[in-house]
């Protein structure tokens, strides 16, 4: 049985997500011999191709070339995963720690979805700011954002429903969502719950009493604070050390960070110390 | 191994902590039986006023004039500025005389035998993080974490610890953070340059939690229930007392509220000072 992870990286006009698909593979890489596969049609630096397993064209062509998020190729990670048991992680993500456990957890299940994510001080984070639709229409709390699956009949099913939702987001959300609460965006959480819903299988794809596996979620109204900024970053401050240990407002941090502010890249010495630590 | 109560009192000219500390004696006898020390800057005038009867030992503490400032206010209308001479905390752990030692504010009032149990515990460290306001109406904001972004907040006001090297690196590490608080502030995100100990307390927990959420400090029974200082202390008889608690976006307005055998934080020292001085002179 194989094992591996899987990221799709869409560059835009503005953003570089190839090169922060990069950076999660160096940060893998440095505590992980778990093999991570890009999924792009962007080109990838002639430094950065070792890190991956595979690089992987997008397939059944381009669904997101007109869309600034790129969430309209996401059901098809299914298809494109080389492996037989696959965890998916969004691009601005850092692995901080050995995950070779969590694959054992996860190893229970055939597809599993986050439902409970933390805050910077290792707390469980308040995340109802950002889930107000999720909240209205009594959704499953899932963050596609990290999850796994593995290649079988119903993960195939789950996946099957997602490209109808999301190829139909409009209807769907219409269908399953109260009118002031529908997002004007295609959201691939929304979708992915949304499936969860229609398949009536929240008990068998998450665990809401498990800490782990999880991630830091570093958007801003989800850190416990009285005042907020619109930048994480302006309110805390970042250090890392030269063996990439990581700490965020003097909190170290473990497990997998969601850091969501695309200068993170810019504004933090973390490309260059994992180009150290990985000899890329 | 010895136990006892430690009190620290160093008076600023505008507060007088040793009578604090003689009245908070006599009420750890009666609740917690256990032999109470004291560390004081005044120690003649402790003799001379009150007698040294109430103490197992007494620790001359050096004099120094206090380079914090701050106010102390008498309830929400008046208010005083004096030094608040705080530092030295840490030491506690090489002056205290006990194997087991309860460090408690002057400002505490005990008045049940909860914190007894300390001494049976296997926790060798305890700390106060649960907090109560008696008034439940206001923000309690302050006393959850150090700032906005900070560490979670512990109360230095009352400490349970054992001697043992990991209590010892403890109160070093509170040493040298209070040495180093410019910097130490800055990194915890703390925006006044005041020293408080509960700062300094809560940032050494948290290092030695590792930097993360940990159990290194156990938490101390019940809750750190607390009047703010534009509260005042109006009576008090045995173990029950009545506060006037400011209301809630009333400047200057209260409402009465009693409480029965719950030990008290209560910071304004003017109006405890003014109890005191009343059952003083009762007995």
């Amino acid at each position: 049985m194989t094992k591996g992870i899987v990221v799709l990286a869409q560059n835009n006009e503005n953003d570089d997500y190839v090169e922060q698909a990069c950076l999660l593979a160096m940060s893998l890489k440095t505590h992980n011999t778990t093999p991570i596969s890009l999924i792009t049609n962007d080109n990838v630096p002639d430094e950065y191709i070792s890190l991956f397993d595979k690089i992987i064209p997008i397939p059944f062509g381009d669904n997101a070339n007109k869309s600034e998020w790129k969430v309209e190729n996401r059901w098809k990670l299914y298809y494109a995963s080389p492996y037989n048991e696959t965890i998916v992680m969004d691009t601005d993500m850092l692995v901080l720690q050995n995950i070779d456990t969590w694959w054992d957890f996860l190893s229970n299940y055939e597809m599993y979805f986050t439902s409970n994510v933390l805050n910077y001080k290792g707390k469980l984070a308040d995340t109802s700011y950002y889930r107000k639709t999720f909240i209205a229409n009594n959704l499953p709390n899932l963050f596609a954002g990290f999850h796994y699956f593995k290649k079988c009949e119903f993960a195939q099913e789950f996946y099957h429903w997602l490209e109808l939702v999301v190829n139909n987001w409009e209807t769907f959300y219409e269908q399953h969502l109260e009118g002031s609460s529908r997002p004007k965006h295609v959201s691939i959480d929304v979708c992915v719950a949304i499936v969860a819903k229609i398949l009536d299988c929240e008990p068998a794809i998450t665990n809401k009493i498990s800490k782990f596996p999880s991630f830091t979620h570093m958007k801003p109204y989800c850190q416990g604070w009285n005042e907020v900024q619109t930048s994480w970053q302006d309110q805390v401050g970042v250090y890392i050390s030269k063996d990439a240990n990581l700490k965020i407002g003097n909190y170290a941090q473990t497990g997998i960070l969601h850091y969501t502010e695309k200068d993170f890249i810019e504004k933090s010495p973390a490309l260059e110390r994992y180009r150290n630590l990985t000899n890329v | 191994m010895s136990k006892g109560v430690f009190l620290i009192a160093r008076n600023n000219g505008y507060i007088d902590y040793v009578k604090q500390a003689v009245f908070l004696a006599k009420r750890i006898k009666r609740h917690l039986g256990v032999s109470v020390s004291i560390a004081t800057d005044s120690v003649d005038y402790l003799k001379d006023t009150y007698g040294t009867a109430d103490f197992d030992k007494i620790i001359q503490l050096e004099w120094t004039d206090g380079t914090n400032l701050r106010y102390f206010f008498d309830g929400s209308l008046f208010k005083k500025t004096a030094s608040f001479k705080n530092s030295n905390r840490a030491s506690v752990y090489d002056m205290s005389p006990y194997d087991e030692t309860l460090l408690m504010d002057t400002d505490y009032i005990i008045s049940n035998d909860l914190l007894k149990s300390c001494f049976d515990s296997k926790s060798d460290l305890m700390l106060y993080k649960r907090s109560d306001d008696i008034a439940k109406v206001r923000e309690e904001d302050e006393f959850k974490t150090i700032s906005n972004t900070s560490v979670d907040f512990y109360w230095a006001t009352v400490v349970f610890f054992r001697k043992n090297k990991t209590n010892e690196v403890f109160f070093n590490l509170i040493s040298h953070i209070e040495k180093e608080w410019n910097h130490y502030r800055r990194v915890y995100q703390i925006n006044s340059s005041l020293f408080r100990n509960d700062f300094a307390f809560s940032i050494a927990v948290h290092i030695m939690n590792g930097f993360q959420p940990g159990d290194f400090v156990q938490e101390l029974p019940g809750s750190m229930m607390y009047t703010i200082d534009k509260d005042l202390l109006w009576q008090l008889k045995d173990d029950n007392m009545m506060f006037l608690v400011e209301k809630k976006d009333y400047l200057g307005e209260y409402t009465a509220i009693q409480t029965s055998g719950q030990s008290i934080h209560v910071m304004n020292k003017t109006s405890l000072s003014r109890i005191i001085d009343e059952e003083f002179a009762n007995d």
